[in-house]
């Protein structure tokens, strides 16, 4: 910053300077606008939940200011008082904070756009902004990408309108979200999101860090595309109208530093873990950053971290990664590892934590296990308790004694009903007061094979909803979604199908054929539309006719049926569709072709083979075969046994019936 | 010998149908050397001493027989003929010479010219023990004007997509333009493994591959891949991420029994180059990876990988075009030091010729005959005051007093009419030109 004096010097201070020195700003969005975080997020909005003991906005408020941000505006929408106590306490509104924080709050906020549309409205940003959530975790230092931004916005006058921080981590990564999965088309030299140039990189190792620094014009943009929602609405929406309205997207790609979003609690269990391993230096759990009387602790080998006034029992354990906050007592015996545990908690004897979150005021008692679950503010844990993977018991629920809970309960004092009832004012309604006076009114009794005899608590069921969104939003851990199987042969496998796909149509046709009484022109019409629709040559077309058909009384009576039912059944079905035949069997080969189907189905079904002789000479009746035609299929299907054949030649003048008599014999044979 | 050299030179040059309409492709003269011996000589400066090449009856008949299409080259040619008519794709034509393949093979087109390194190619085929690796250059824009085309046509030739992996050796994708109807898929499987993916475009395929031995026995099973580039290579890529190719403990004898009975199933195994035991061992006990990021083996257990070089710079054409033609024409000269003029050729000490062009053996050049940035053909008289320049003249041509030819092509044995004007022209062989026509951007070619 060159002081004053020095400015009027030089008299023709150019306007850019001015903008550099204009103070930094960043849009904090202290609200996540989904409910993945419910029911706990019910009791305390998701960015005041403690992340090693921290809440979360203050993980956000610390990287803003540690990259210069000197004006934050967040905003808030969903429990906006608590927010905005916390805040009022926080080091951030001294009047000594390096940046200063306007609290906007608005219960009219529906997502991302609205605030941002609000942003214009209210003109609050001169200059290019910092753009977070409230629940993003981070270190990377953006000083380079604002530089990068700025100086693209130089070059080339207000085309570049974003520019998005990645972080650069190998797919599978534990901090990778795995609803968050992106695939990202960059031009590698000019960093821009691009898919029309001649060179282009797709890249899968990348982490949306959730941070964007966004130009003023970011702002109208969401005022003037009012159906835009979320910031992916945003980015599509320029990528779309890239070549109309001239406006690009930049990535920024770091190599070190940490950034992730939490954004369910998989996400939650892992950046916590990260914080502990101190993967988030500067911002590490003993260096108290928040500036709170109390909060200091100290730093011991294997990352084991102690507040103040922390008792442990003898022979109690802490093996790594471990941070416990202040006036928490621990009994005898116990075994922790990988866990974070509040301040003012008490855990008795013989308990095993692994992977453990516990919030403030948790009471467990003796003999407790649990593990990767995350215990709220003030639950209670009675005696020998097992918590599962993936538990969640939500504020001031109680549970056990003697009770295991299977993986991924939720538990929570709020009713899973009451949440639709509130549905609607939820978003509206501040005052909780109502709601709370409410509940308390029509109080169900908690069940004691749920939370146990002394437990207080409604079990919260993942899949309540019947919709897929409504289960995706109750998913608190987040989804694991399984990479495409790696199939071999695509193509082939989905042209079978189509095969198959066929055989049912045509099989629906002529059930509907039958039970409507429609002309067998009109079934030759549709198969014939089914066949261009499948592109299924001829020939199948009547193999398939054929096998269908011959299958029918199967299909229809199961395949149960003796010899008799099914001929008697199949006889007056082919005398029905015989014109349907009679369309597809016109050349010798068609004759040829026909009688192989036949007989492989019947070579199939070997039981009814007696039945082939009435089904040959029916169709030969009605004309659909001719009588060369099985002659000449009897004389060519029969090669693999000579002697037999020869035995029936004798009979070849006689009538077609015998023939197919022998014929038949032949063929049973052929099934043995 | 590590790898046994395949040339295919049995195209017809379909391409520039004008040109080879009387010599066959292999055989068209490019800095007065038949282009086949282009890449032969790029074999043997690599030190190979044998090559089989691949070509027709009547081709095989010029190299032996016309002085003119002599190779002048120290390697021994394994000449086989296939039947012209028989439309057989390079795939085909491996097949064909099966019998004669030992070991590993690089196949090279005859219409390459190039100076890239090709120890580049062969190297990443042995360091990665890959199945196939190819040469790719960056695609040039040519600047010559096209004789008988009207202004720049764009060329029509749908672009090629190319993926390669972080490093810009490994293949992992390739489509046509022409199949991408519903844009660009790649298989997020591929992704997770190689999480980093250039895709270019505006690359051009040298035709230059080498192929592990199983391939050709591969081919020889498989019956309906006909094709190297349109069938063999796309299949191969796509290949290597399918799963028979990366599932683990592969049961080797008991798989392939299996796969045996399946009836198409069992062409797949073989072209699976196993990795011998030795190999395996080291790339279990050493620490070498060939990837960052997660924690799996080695090429993610791929047997079947595919890479290739891709030129920065330096020259590499494929002299399938007349666009091409002309252009390798033009850069010829420049890749060997060669005498511009031939000692035979008999030269007016009067005439002017730019040090930019080439004159062929017994040419007979006359007095103020003015030749710059052109080729003249074996054989061919120049008479007097006739000005050539930015043209391509073939053998036996005559070109008579006073004519002015300018950024043309003249086939071979015609005979040009005195005063003739040929601007942009592309002359069939055997023609005549009227005296003091006057032609422009046309092609003279009377086929009948």
């Amino acid at each position: 910053m060159s002081s004053r004096g020095g400015k009027q010097k030089k008299g023709n201070v150019t306007s850019e300077q001015e903008e550099e020195e204009q103070p930094l700003q960043a849009v904090l969005v202290a609200d996540s606008f989904n409910r993945r975080f419910f029911p706990i997020s019910k009791d305390q909005p998701r960015a005041l939940l403690p992340l090693g003991n921290v809440a979360m906005i203050d993980y956000t408020l610390e990287f803003l200011t540690s990259t210069g941000v000197q004006e934050t505006f967040v905003f808030c929408c969903w429990m906006s008082n608590k927010i905005k106590d916390h805040l009022l306490k926080s080091k951030w509104c001294r009047p000594t904070s390096p940046n200063v924080v306007h609290i906007i709050t608005s219960d009219l906020y529906r997502s991302l756009g609205d605030v941002l549309r609000d942003v214009d409205a209210k003109n609050l940003v001169r200059n290019d902004f910092i753009l977070v959530y409230g629940d993003v975790v981070s270190n990377i230092d953006v000083s380079q990408a604002l530089q990068e931004h700025r100086h693209r916005r130089k070059v080339d006058k207000n085309i570049s309108v974003m520019t998005m921080v990645f972080k650069e981590s190998s797919p599978g990564h534990k901090s990778r979200c795995e609803e968050d999965d992106v695939i990202v088309a960059m031009d590698s030299k000019s960093k821009r999101f691009s898919m029309g140039t001649d060179e282009f990189e797709i890249r899968h190792d990348l982490l949306d860090c959730h941070i964007s620094i966004c130009s003023p014009q970011v702002a109208e943009l969401f005022t003037d595309n009012f159906d835009y929602q979320t910031r992916n609405d945003f980015v599509r929406g320029i990528l779309v109208n890239e070549e109309i309205l001239g406006n690009q997207i930049h990535l920024y790609v770091t190599q070190d530093g940490y950034g992730a979003r939490v954004s369910n609690l998989q996400m939650y269990d892992s950046v916590s873990s990260d914080m502990v391993r101190r993967w988030v230096y500067p911002l590490t759990p003993e260096a108290n950053f928040t500036d709170q009387q109390g909060q200091g602790c100290t730093h011991s080998r294997h990352n084991v971290y102690r507040g103040a006034e922390v008792s442990l029992g003898h022979g109690s354990q802490m093996e790594e990664n471990v941070l416990i906050g202040r006036d928490t007592s621990i009994g005898a015996n116990c075994h922790i590892s990988n866990s974070v545990i509040g301040n003012n908690c008490t855990i008795g004897d013989n308990v095993v934590l692994d992977r453990a979150h516990m919030w403030n005021n948790v009471h467990i008692s003796s003999n407790v296990e649990i593990h990767q679950s995350v215990v709220c503010d003030g639950a209670v844990v009675k005696e020998a308790v097992h918590l599962n993977k993936q538990c969640v018991l939500a504020y001031n629920v109680v549970i056990g004694p003697n009770l295991s809970l299977p993986d991924g309960t939720v538990v929570s004092m709020h009713h899973p009903e009451e949440e639709e009832e509130d549905d609607d004012d939820e978003f509206l309604s501040d005052d909780q007061e109502v709601g709370h006076s409410k509940d308390k009114t029509r109080q169900k009794a908690f069940n004691p094979a749920e939370v146990g005899p002394e437990g207080k608590g409604y079990i919260w069921k993942a899949s309540m909803n019947d919709t897929e969104d409504e289960e995706l939003a109750q998913c608190l851990w987040g989804l694991v979604l399984n990479p495409d199987p790696e199939s071999d042969s695509e193509s082939e496998a989905s042209e079978e199908s189509q095969d198959r796909t066929f055989q049912l149509e045509v099989l629906g046709t002529l059930q509907r054929g039958l039970e409507e009484n429609i002309v067998c022109d009109n079934l030759v019409l549709e198969i014939n539309s089914l066949k261009y629709a499948y592109n299924i040559t001829l020939k199948e077309v009547m193999q398939i006719l054929t096998r269908v058909v011959l299958e029918y009384p199967f299909q229809q009576q199961g395949t149960q049926l003796t010899t008799l039912q099914y001929t008697g059944s199949l006889l007056p079905l082919l005398k029905t569709w015989s014109p349907v035949f009679k369309n597809y069997i016109k050349r010798a080969q068609d004759h040829l072709d026909c009688l192989s189907a036949v007989e492989e189905l019947f070579l199939e079904q070997d039981t009814h083979q007696t039945a082939m002789v009435k089904v040959l000479m029916k169709m030969y009746q009605l004309e659909i075969l001719e009588e060369e035609a099985i002659l000449k299929w009897f004389s060519t299907g029969a090669t693999n046994d000579k002697s037999r054949q020869l035995r029936k030649n004798q009979g070849k003048q006689r009538m077609s019936l015998q023939r197919k008599e022998s014929e038949e014999d032949e063929s049973s044979e052929e099934g043995e | 010998m590590e790898l046994q050299a395949v040339l295919m030179a049995a195209g017809g040059g379909s391409r520039m149908m004008d040109l080879t309409y009387n010599t066959r492709k292999p055989l068209l003269p490019v800095g007065n050397k038949p282009l086949i011996w282009y890449p032969l000589n790029l074999l043997e400066r690599v030190g190979f001493e044998e090559v089989i090449v691949i070509t027709t009856k009547e081709v095989q008949k010029m190299i032996s027989t016309d002085p003119k299409m002599k190779l002048d080259v120290k390697m021994k040619l394994d000449i086989v003929c296939i039947q012209e008519d028989a439309d057989m794709g390079t795939a085909d034509a491996l097949r064909h010479i099966q019998q004669k393949i030992k070991t590993d093979i690089l196949v090279v087109s005859c219409d390459l010219i190039t100076d890239a390194a090709l120890h580049e190619v062969v190297d990443l085929f042995r360091a990665h023990n890959a199945t196939l690796s190819m040469l790719m250059s960056k695609a040039h824009e040519f600047t010559e004007t096209v004789p008988g085309q009207k202004g720049k046509k764009k060329t029509g030739e749908q672009r090629d997509f190319v993926g390669v992996d972080g490093t810009g050796k490994r293949l992992l994708f390739m489509a046509n333009e022409a199949d991408l109807d519903k844009g660009l898929v790649i298989r997020k499987s591929i992704m997770r493994k190689l999480p980093r993916m250039h895709i270019k475009t505006g690359l051009v395929d040298a035709h230059l591959y080498c192929l592990k031995k199983s391939v050709v026995d591969f081919l020889a099973d498989n019956k309906s891949v006909s094709s190297i580039r349109g069938e063999l290579v796309p299949y191969l890529v796509r290949k290597q991420f399918s799963k028979s190719m990366t599932s683990p403990n592969v049961n080797d004898e008991a798989d392939q029994k299996l796969k045996k009975k399946d009836g198409n199933a069992n062409l797949e195994i073989q072209i699976l180059s196993r990795d011998e035991v030795l190999l395996q061992l080291t790339r279990e006990r050493s620490c070498w990876n060939d990837h960052r990021g997660d924690m799996s083996e080695a090429y993610h257990g791929v047997r079947l990988r595919c890479y290739v070089h891709i030129m920065d710079e330096g020259m590499c054409y494929r002299v399938n075009t007349l666009a091409a033609y002309i252009e390798a024409n033009r850069l010829a000269p420049k890749l060997f030091d060669e005498p511009a003029v031939h000692p035979s050729a008999a030269i007016s000490v009067r005439c002017l010729i730019g040090a930019d062009s080439i004159i062929g053996a017994s040419c007979q050049i006359s007095d103020k005959a003015s030749i710059k940035r052109s080729m003249i053909g074996a054989s061919t008289t120049v008479r007097e005051k006739v000005k050539v320049t930015n043209s391509i003249i073939m053998h036996g041509v005559t070109i008579e007093e006073g004519c002015n030819i300018q950024g043309s092509v003249i086939c071979s044995n015609t005979v040009i009419g005195r005063g003739a004007d040929i601007k942009y022209c592309l002359v069939g062989s055997a023609q005549r030109i009227e005296p003091e026509g006057e032609h422009t951007t046309l092609s003279e070619c009377d086929w009948t």
